[in-house]
């Protein structure tokens, strides 16, 4: 299986299958899967162009600019349709401006979800919203049947499975990988087929399992990162070359939406729903920030870790207002706190890194 | 609510708030400003306004104890408030009383002290700055026994009334609206409708008062009738010389977003449409010399509203519409008290910061028409991801299908350290010359 992104993509659609760009941030991935169609995330591309700069002022947040970028410049041509959920304002207009004025032609769902705080209404509605999604891209990519929806929502459930138990191996101390390799790993899932992505994480929890049984010299201290995604990716190789260890993350583009209960209901649409409304508190569905702080504190509690780094993407507003307050309840509960302002794909500053070297020694 | 709240509260709004501002008016003598010969007379019902607005802040310090207060967002159907009595504050309202006084910056401070980001709103954060200091040019402002927020207007509502709410330890109840990527629809108004429903305990237990239906229609007709006259006062501007500049309308909306629902409201604009009605049939212009005819986009710079009303008036130029101020009179008319609740959710989900980008571009290209429009000014507002995202695409397309010249000043609502008078002064010469062509 090729490792770039591209070439990949060229051959899911030699097997047929249509690619599906998608945004930031909570959307069913099951039902691109069940349409026979690849969801390719577009959270960070790796671009330093600025045709975006024509549609967008300078404060708007890299997540967005980049997202623009890349169909700007001609790289998300894989792309068969776009899908852009609705996570903040920003991504909210982008949908716009891609649908109806940078004269693409290609299709744009869109998907709205019910903000919290969240009463009875919301469940039914979320229902509702998938259904018409799946009305929309019926139009453009392949038919859905039940059937086909519910094997790709087993297929989600074996993903979050195998995803579950990487992580909870990994805040136990028993999976001895890297944050980097264990990231770009799961991050793979942002563009690989699910047999694929499952077939990777099942080979990485058996490889970090079997590496933790060797004696570890001198382990470092024990964190959890959160944000939006691991990035600059420089982050988590400072991490892993000062012997730190990521042991939880609430991190936006993984944990916090990776980890969903596996539903038992028998209808996959019901199934989707209760998956959505099991996710970990997020910024973006405007949780309350307390439940946050708590499930924090409890990764904190059952993994060991001492510290929390905040990887925040500049102008994210949803991360920019959670996190003064999120930061001063830790701190009150005895977790070290290290806030760090980046910009996507622009690596660390020397004293960016001299701020990280200096938490993890206190940490010990 | 308490007897003596009640009492004290009661005396204040029928005794001591008249008798207060008379003494105020006597004891303050201040020196007239001269008179700028670019502009014909200011309007009387100012004076009025001023009255009004004054009153309502000074009220609300007696308000606690003897009405429920809550916190509004500026799109909030608050309607549902309005039945169950409760005393309204505008934080968004506030703010840009904090940046008209030119007081933003400093409370924008007191956040950044707190950790929170100089790239987060700055409504926001003059909000939480007079949360942690105090500081505020409206004397004091009640604390809130609820906090009533609709994402109608922007999702950073909802981040910022979570703030709120964890540090007042008050219910937070939000409206969610669910965006208009295309069109809204039936389960997107069941939604609205339901939520509507389900927050009615909580707003109940709050007031302490039962909801009731008749009360409800009541106070729809009262909201739609100011709303719809608020929509004629803006009409007033499609005449040649416009009676008022949207400069004017930026002060004068105050009511329409604070008192919505209230007869206060509706009896001041009223007022205000008689005297630009009688304007408008003596020929009496806002600007002296009305040569151009400009539309504004986006929310004021509050802090530069006196100064721009200047520059642009010196150039014979007046602002006589904006996507801003018709905001509150755009889809009121959706208000039925036949049909309370899905007439409510439809009005409030079909506001221009709620809906897609080329809606608010075919409501650009009506008010060009309408309002006979001569060029754009455009303040992409650091503040306001909303009303700023897309903004450049519009303003190339405006300009390739009307042949509309614009500007686009980059600036903020509130928070003056993101204002660049030079960068501002050379874009504005070369819109004055484009326009002169």
């Amino acid at each position: 299986m090729s490792d770039r992104r591209q070439d990949y993509l060229r051959s899911q659609k030699a097997l047929g299958r249509h690619v599906l760009g998608v945004f930031p941030a909570l959307y069913p991935r099951e039902l691109a899967w069940a349409m026979n169609s690849l969801p390719v995330e577009i959270w960070d591309p790796p671009l330093a162009g600025a045709q975006a700069h024509g549609h967008l002022q300078p404060y708007i947040c890299s997540v967005v600019r980049l997202g623009l970028e890349l169909i700007l410049s001609g790289q998300a041509e894989l792309c068969d349709a776009f899908l852009f959920p609705h996570t903040c304002d920003s991504i909210q207009n982008l949908a716009s401006v891609v649908h109806d004025y940078i004269g693409q032609e290609r299709p744009c769902y869109f998907l709205y979800h019910p903000k919290a705080p969240v009463g009875p209404s919301a469940r039914a509605y979320y229902l509702e919203q998938l259904k018409r999604l799946a009305g929309q891209m019926g139009d453009g990519l392949e038919p859905l049947t039940d059937e086909r929806l519910a094997r790709a929502v087993a297929q989600g459930q074996e993903i979050a499975r195998l995803t579950a138990e990487l992580y909870a191996a990994r805040a136990e101390g028993g999976l001895a990988t890297g944050a980097g390799e264990f990231y770009r790993v799961l991050r793979r899932g942002e563009w690989l087929w699910p047999e694929d992505h499952a077939a990777e994480l099942g080979a990485l929890l058996a490889a970090g399992r079997h590496a933790a049984t060797r004696p570890r010299k001198n382990p470092g201290p024990r964190i959890i990162l959160s944000g939006i995604v691991p990035n600059p990716p420089e982050v988590l190789t400072l991490l892993d070359e000062l012997g730190a260890a990521v042991a939880h993350d609430d991190l936006l583009g993984c944990g916090r939406r990776l980890l969903f209960t596996p539903s038992q209901a028998s209808d996959p649409w019901v199934a989707l729903t209760e998956q959505y409304l099991s996710l970990p508190p997020c910024s973006t569905r405007g949780d309350s920030i307390v439940a946050r702080r708590d499930r924090i504190l409890e990764l904190a509690s059952a993994s060991g870790a001492k510290g929390v780094i905040f990887l925040l993407v500049k102008f994210c507003e949803p991360e920019l207002f959670d996190a003064p307050i999120l930061a001063e309840e830790l701190k009150t509960e005895g977790l070290a706190v290290l806030p760090l302002e980046v910009e996507l794909n622009q690596g660390l500053s020397g004293q960016t890194a001299t701020r990280v070297e200096a938490f993890l020694e206190m940490l010990g | 609510m308490s007897l003596i709240g009640e009492v004290k509260f009661e005396f204040m709004r029928d005794l001591g708030a008249p008798a207060l501002m008379r003494l105020g008016k006597a004891g303050k003598k201040r020196a007239r400003r001269p008179a700028d010969p670019h502009f014909g007379p200011p309007l009387k019902c100012a004076a009025r306004l001023k009255q009004i607005m004054t009153r309502h802040y000074f009220l609300a310090r007696y308000a606690p104890g003897a009405r429920p207060v809550a916190w509004v967002t500026s799109g909030a159907p608050v309607e549902l408030l309005r039945v169950l009595g409760y005393y309204t504050i505008y934080p968004e309202n506030h703010g840009a009383l904090c940046g008209a006084a030119r007081m933003g910056s400093r409370l924008c401070e007191e956040a950044e002290k707190k950790g929170f980001s100089q790239d987060l709103c700055s409504y926001a954060r003059i909000d939480l700055g007079h949360f942690f200091s105090g500081q505020t040019p409206a004397g004091r402002l009640p604390k809130p026994d609820l906090l009533f927020a609709s994402n109608n207007i922007c999702q950073t509502v909802l981040y910022w009334y979570k703030a709120l709410a964890h540090y007042l330890k008050v219910p937070f109840i939000l409206f969610d609206t669910p965006y208009n990527y295309g069109s809204i629809n039936e389960a997107d108004i069941d939604y609205m409708v339901a939520q509507a429903k389900e927050m009615i305990p909580t707003l109940e237990k709050v007031a302490r008062r039962e909801f009731n239906e008749d009360r409800f229609k009541e106070v729809l007709d009262l909201a739609k009738e100011t709303s719809l006259t608020w929509g004629r006062v803006l009409a007033t501007m499609k005449q040649k010389p416009a009676p008022m500049t949207i400069f004017d309308a930026f002060i004068h909306l105050a009511p329409v977003v604070s008192l919505r629902g209230l007869p206060v409201a509706l009896a001041y604009y009223q007022l205000m449409l008689e005297e630009l009605e009688q304007r408008v049939e003596r020929g009496v212009g806002a600007v002296v010399n009305e040569r151009k005819r400009l539309m504004w986009d986006n929310i004021a710079i509050w802090f530069k509203v006196r100064e721009f009303a200047k520059i642009f008036a010196a150039h014979g130029m007046n602002f006589v519409a904006a996507t801003y101020t018709n905001a509150w009179a755009e889809t009121i008319h959706y208000l039925d008290s036949a049909d309370t609740w899905r007439s409510l959710a439809k009005a409030y989900s079909l506001v221009i910061l709620n809906n897609n980008l080329n809606h608010r571009l075919g409501l650009m290209e009506n008010m060009i028409k309408d309002y006979a429009v001569d060029g754009l000014v455009v303040h992409s507002a650091r503040s306001c991801k909303p009303y700023s995202v897309g903004q450049y695409d519009m303003r190339r397309i405006l300009m390739e299908r009307l042949n509309v010249p614009s500007v686009v000043i980059e600036a903020d609502i509130t928070d003056s350290r993101h204002y660049s008078e030079e960068q501002a002064r050379t874009r504005l010469e070369a819109f004055f010359e484009a326009l002169e062509d």
